[in-house]
């Protein structure tokens, strides 16, 4: 049972003041397209972005992304063009959860077949796909502050790192950040008031 | 909310579109690809859509009205009953295997009853 009614007034409050984001950014974002395919080249790169912040690799990011478009088009290409956004985000966010649900039946199974300790009886760390790629934020002009802000996320629990990344990375609004999560506005007020209260602690050196 | 969050907020945001948008060309060629091929996928059309739950229904009826026939007695219905009913109809003497040996031994009392019933006025004389 989420608790969904606390810190009602404080979440109110992070949620109102999120609507200060950058506004000609949002429009970007937030333009109906004219067919799938503007609408997937539009959403494909912050869609991988988007899986790789939650996935912490490249590859399951992007077998994700690939998934999460095969389906849209396969499944909801007669919707409405205005539906496509809320229902694809759904989709990707659906396919990082089952692909870390995987990660974690491996490393179990990694551990049973004897993978989990070395020779001298310690424990090996959880079993993660290799990632041989640089790390992100070295392709970026603000790599350090990316970087920063991306390892602050991944300590969120899950459910507070997907409201704040889709409710305000993504620039989605409430009712469509609790139609992707699948579950109320006021959750989402609440996951994202203490994911905002986390990410103060974590990120004081912004200030 | 504070300035703090606001501005961590709208920085957060900026270095994620950032992100996206330098995403390195091997990476956005491989997502380029991603999409050509959902878009060649062949499209679910809403009819189809609709095949499955309906020949799940017609599969569950036909299953139904198989198990359920109203009227209709089962096939596997006790062999003793059956029996029971044909020697009624028949009036054929008992099966020895399956009546009572009782019967047997009293075989005269029963039959001296049956004729008594046969000729009330006889016996009150």
């Amino acid at each position: 049972m989420e608790h969904e009614d606390a810190n009602t007034d404080e979440a109110k409050s992070a949620v109102n003041g999120s609507l200060a984001l950058d506004s000609a950014s949002l429009d970007d974002v937030r333009e109906v397209p004219a067919n799938m395919d503007a609408f997937l080249a539009a959403i494909e790169r912050r869609a991988w972005r988007m899986a790789e912040i939650h996935l912490g690799n490249r590859e399951d990011g992007m077998d994700a992304v690939q998934d999460a478009m095969l389906r849209l088009v396969r499944h909801y290409a007669d919707k409405p063009p205005g539906e496509w956004t809320p229902l694809f985000w759904g989709i990707l966010r659906r396919r990082i959860v089952d692909l870390q649900r995987r990660r974690k039946v491996r490393s179990i199974i990694v551990g049973w077949i004897g993978g989990g300790r070395d020779d001298d009886g310690d424990e090996l760390p959880a079993w993660e796909p290799a990632d041989d790629s640089p790390d992100p934020s070295a392709r970026l002009q603000d790599s350090q502050a990316y970087g920063d802000i991306v390892v602050a996320v991944r300590k969120l629990p899950q459910r507070q790192r997907e409201a704040f990344t889709l409710r305000i990375m993504e620039g989605l609004d409430v009712a469509e950040t609790a139609a992707v999560m699948g579950c109320s506005d006021g959750s989402v007020k609440t996951h994202l008031s203490r994911a905002m209260h986390s990410l103060r602690d974590q990120l004081e050196a912004w200030r | 909310m504070s300035q703090h969050d606001r501005d961590l907020e709208r920085r957060a945001r900026e270095l994620y579109l950032r992100a996206s948008r330098d995403v390195d060309p091997a990476t956005a060629g491989r997502l380029r690809a991603a999409r050509r091929t959902a878009l060649a996928a062949p499209h679910e059309s809403p009819a189809r859509r609709l095949m499955l739950p309906a020949g799940a229904f017609a599969v569950v009826a036909l299953a139904s009205l198989m198990l359920w026939q109203p009227g209709v007695t089962p096939p596997s219905a006790p062999p003793a009953v059956t029996q029971s009913a044909d020697t009624e109809a028949t009036d054929l003497p008992p099966d020895p295997d399956s009546t009572d040996p009782a019967l047997y031994q009293n075989l005269q009392f029963y039959s001296w009853l049956a004729y008594n019933d046969t000729q009330p006025s006889a016996a009150h004389k």
